[in-house]
């Protein structure tokens, strides 16, 4: 019995002649325990995806049972709970209350359950132990790296114990070091039995997933099964390779690739070579 | 435990924004204390005229010109146009009072001027009035140098303390010299300070007045007379019939009646009715300033609002219910207004304190009043805080994750 089960799910946004098909009719289920990495070029409804997943919003059509439960019609109370208790989100830019201290911005999830101070606090405490980041519990966001700071929003996502863990591109704005570090938690918090989907440009990151989802124009275009470790074969296909793909798309996820995409806000990718700290060190060094 | 973990939330967001909640606070800190000054003052001042009244005695009765006209109920009021313009009472009704079986004293209150001058100071703006060396028998005023004249003619003066301290300074003035409408008159006594009062409501203020002798001021005026009251004293436990007879006789003397007799109490429900209508319209303009600041409080939050937009998506991605946070942003409000309140009951107090120090009025504040005004800015709050914390609790979490 699949976790999670899309069936022929739509999503319509604007009226009339502005009408976009961010979703069309998708189907899709993924089992307990997969990590799914899902890849394509900016605005084929990958986000799209994540969010009806994640419950915090709903289809225009279709289907969508978590857990063999029907949950797209359900009332705003109840997914607001359903997404407490069972969704952990992580977002491309951290997402922290910039006022609350890491401690207290992993134990929000857990006040909202209505669970007192005390306990609120220890179970935080706990979670930030587990990634690594224990002697931070009383920083501000502000005054975290990049880095810590997602993986103070995957304590967060992590401290209801949900049943999916969903990460719309966790590494767009870290560099090549962070982002190793936050996707080995990733791969940590799978290898724990977790269900973890994520978005991403970087076909490096498919090596942590088990499972890769090509989407194209609100289609999904192709689904792999990969070993741990390897990188998805389509992913090279798709940027290495112009076999059954346009020019445009290429270019499309060419661009993506170099995170240099119009309207996609990422910082230019770090990711080739030494970072940019890092030779500038050096340079310090040498002179 | 939820809510006092919101409790502590929106204070510690509202202490974000220091200046900012303090300026919104202030629209609700100026309303909450000016109505609780206000009122207190009108409690102050309806204690010393009550204060002042009692003191006379039940047997004392007051003539006043105009009729007492009956408004519905048991509501009375003074005919004001009457009172404003010249007086209808006589020498000749002092007179005949005076004769009537039941009445022991008659003493008129005749206006003569409002200015009167020492050598070198001039004191306006206050009350020379010609009255009988009967009046200590009536009113009883303590003097705190020298005595009341005791002839009706001369020119002797009984000063009231302001004017003392105004005309003369610290040194004792019995003795000195000042000078009313160009005569010359030796001062004989000084009344001790007395709690001021209104003249054309209840009571003379003594503080502020001149007494000379009445022939005196009949000389000084040309023969006439501009009566402001007529103070009676009745026989012991005739009170009644003092009345009734004071009325017959009156309306004898004037063939119509254009005159009220008073007893203490009506003197009392017509002060407390003056006083507390005065009260109650400044009291309604500073409600005013809780309505704007109400808004204010209302402005602020929608804007905060909207800068917290990706706050608010966040809270709900975690799982936040649109109850949770319509429950957060009102609370927000509430600290903001409740917070307004205390300060502004704050505020009222050292305002009261300051007056009473700095002052000669003695504003009474009460219990009443403050909680009143507490529950005013609770309301307040609610009520103001309700559409941006709708607005807040609706927002889509996509938009508002998105958003800025």
């Amino acid at each position: 019995m699949p976790l999670i089960e899309l069936r022929e799910v739509s999503k319509l946004y604007g009226f009339g002649n502005a009408t976009t098909l961010a979703l069309d009719e998708i189907s899709l289920s993924v089992e307990r325990g997969e990590f799914v990495a899902v890849m394509g070029p900016s605005g084929c409804g990958k986000t799209t995806l994540m969010n009806l997943i994640g419950v915090l919003d709903r289809p225009t059509n279709g289907e969508y049972l978590l857990d063999n439960r029907h949950v797209a019609r359900l009332r705003s109370s109840q997914q607001a709970k359903l997404r407490r208790d069972r969704i952990g989100f992580v977002f491309q830019a951290y997402n922290l209350l910039p006022r609350l201290t890491a401690l207290d911005n992993v134990a929000l999830p857990l006040a909202y359950k209505g669970i007192g101070l005390g306990r609120r606090q220890g179970k935080a405490s706990d979670i930030l132990e587990q990634v690594g980041l224990r002697d931070r519990e009383y920083y501000l966001p502000r005054q975290l790296s990049g880095g810590e700071a997602q993986r103070v929003a995957i304590a967060r996502a992590l401290v209801n114990n949900p049943s999916i863990l969903i990460a719309d591109e966790p590494t767009g704005n870290l560099d090549s070091r962070d982002s190793k570090v936050v996707m080995e938690l990733l791969a940590d918090i799978h290898r724990r039995g977790n269900t973890i989907i994520i978005v991403t440009h970087n076909p490096e990151l498919t090596r942590y997933a088990n499972r890769v989802i090509y989407m194209h124009d609100g289609m999904i275009v192709g689904d792999e099964q990969t070993a741990i470790g390897n990188m998805a074969r389509g992913a090279r296909r798709n940027f290495f390779n112009k076999k059954g793909f346009t020019d445009d798309d290429v270019a499309a996820g060419v661009s993506a690739l170099m995170h240099a995409m119009p309207g996609d806000k990422a910082p230019k990718s770090k990711r080739q070579g030494p970072s940019r700290r890092r030779r500038t060190k050096a340079r310090k060094a040498r002179s | 435990m939820m809510r006092t973990g919101n409790i502590k939330a929106a204070i510690a967001s509202l202490r974000q924004a220091k200046w900012r909640s303090l300026l919104t606070m202030l629209g609700i800190i100026i309303g909450v204390s000016s109505v609780v000054t206000v009122v207190s003052l009108g409690e102050g001042l309806k204690h010393q005229v009550v204060g002042q009244i009692n003191s006379l005695g039940s047997d004392v009765l007051t003539v006043r010109p105009g009729s007492l006209v009956h408004q519905h109920g048991d509501q009375t009021g003074l005919n004001l146009l009457a009172f404003l313009s010249a007086s209808t009472l006589t020498n000749r009704d002092v007179a005949s009072l005076g004769k009537q079986p039941d009445i022991t004293q008659a003493v008129p209150f005749d206006f003569v001027t409002s200015t009167a001058a020492s050598d070198s100071v001039q004191s306006d703006n206050i009350y020379v009035i010609g009255t009988t060396p009967n009046l200590p028998t009536i009113v009883h005023p303590k003097l705190s140098f020298g005595d009341f004249f005791a002839g009706n003619g001369g020119n002797f003066a009984v000063i009231g303390s302001d004017i003392a301290h105004n005309l003369f300074g610290e040194f004792n003035p019995v003795g000195q010299s000042i000078n009313i409408k160009g005569q010359p008159f030796i001062v004989h006594g000084v009344i001790a300070p007395t709690a001021g009062g209104l003249l054309s409501v209840a009571q003379t203020d003594y503080n502020n007045a001149i007494f000379i002798p009445e022939n005196t001021a009949l000389g000084l005026n040309g023969g006439h007379s501009n009566i402001l009251q007529i103070m009676i004293k009745a026989k012991s436990n005739h009170t009644e019939a003092a009345i009734a007879s004071a009325k017959k006789v009156l309306e004898q003397n004037h063939q119509t009646v254009d005159f009220s007799v008073l007893r203490q109490d009506q003197l009392l429900s017509l002060a407390g009715g003056v006083v507390g209508s005065i009260a109650g319209f400044i009291s309604g303009i500073a409600a005013i300033s809780l309505l704007v600041g109400g808004i204010g409080i209302m402005d602020i939050m929608l804007v905060s609002i909207s800068e917290r937009t990706r706050e608010i998506g966040l809270r709900k991605a975690v799982g936040a219910t649109n109850r949770q946070i319509l429950d957060q942003f009102l609370i927000e409000g509430l600290v903001l207004t409740i917070g307004g309140g205390l300060i502004g009951i704050v505020v009222s107090i050292i305002l009261n304190v300051s007056l009473r120090v700095y002052t000669h009025w003695k504003p009474e504040l009460s219990w009443s009043i403050m909680i009143l005004a507490v529950c005013v800015s609770i309301a307040v709050g609610l009520i103001f805080s309700v559409v941006p914390a709708v607005k807040a609790a609706r927002k889509n979490p996509i938009d508002a994750l998105r958003g800025n």
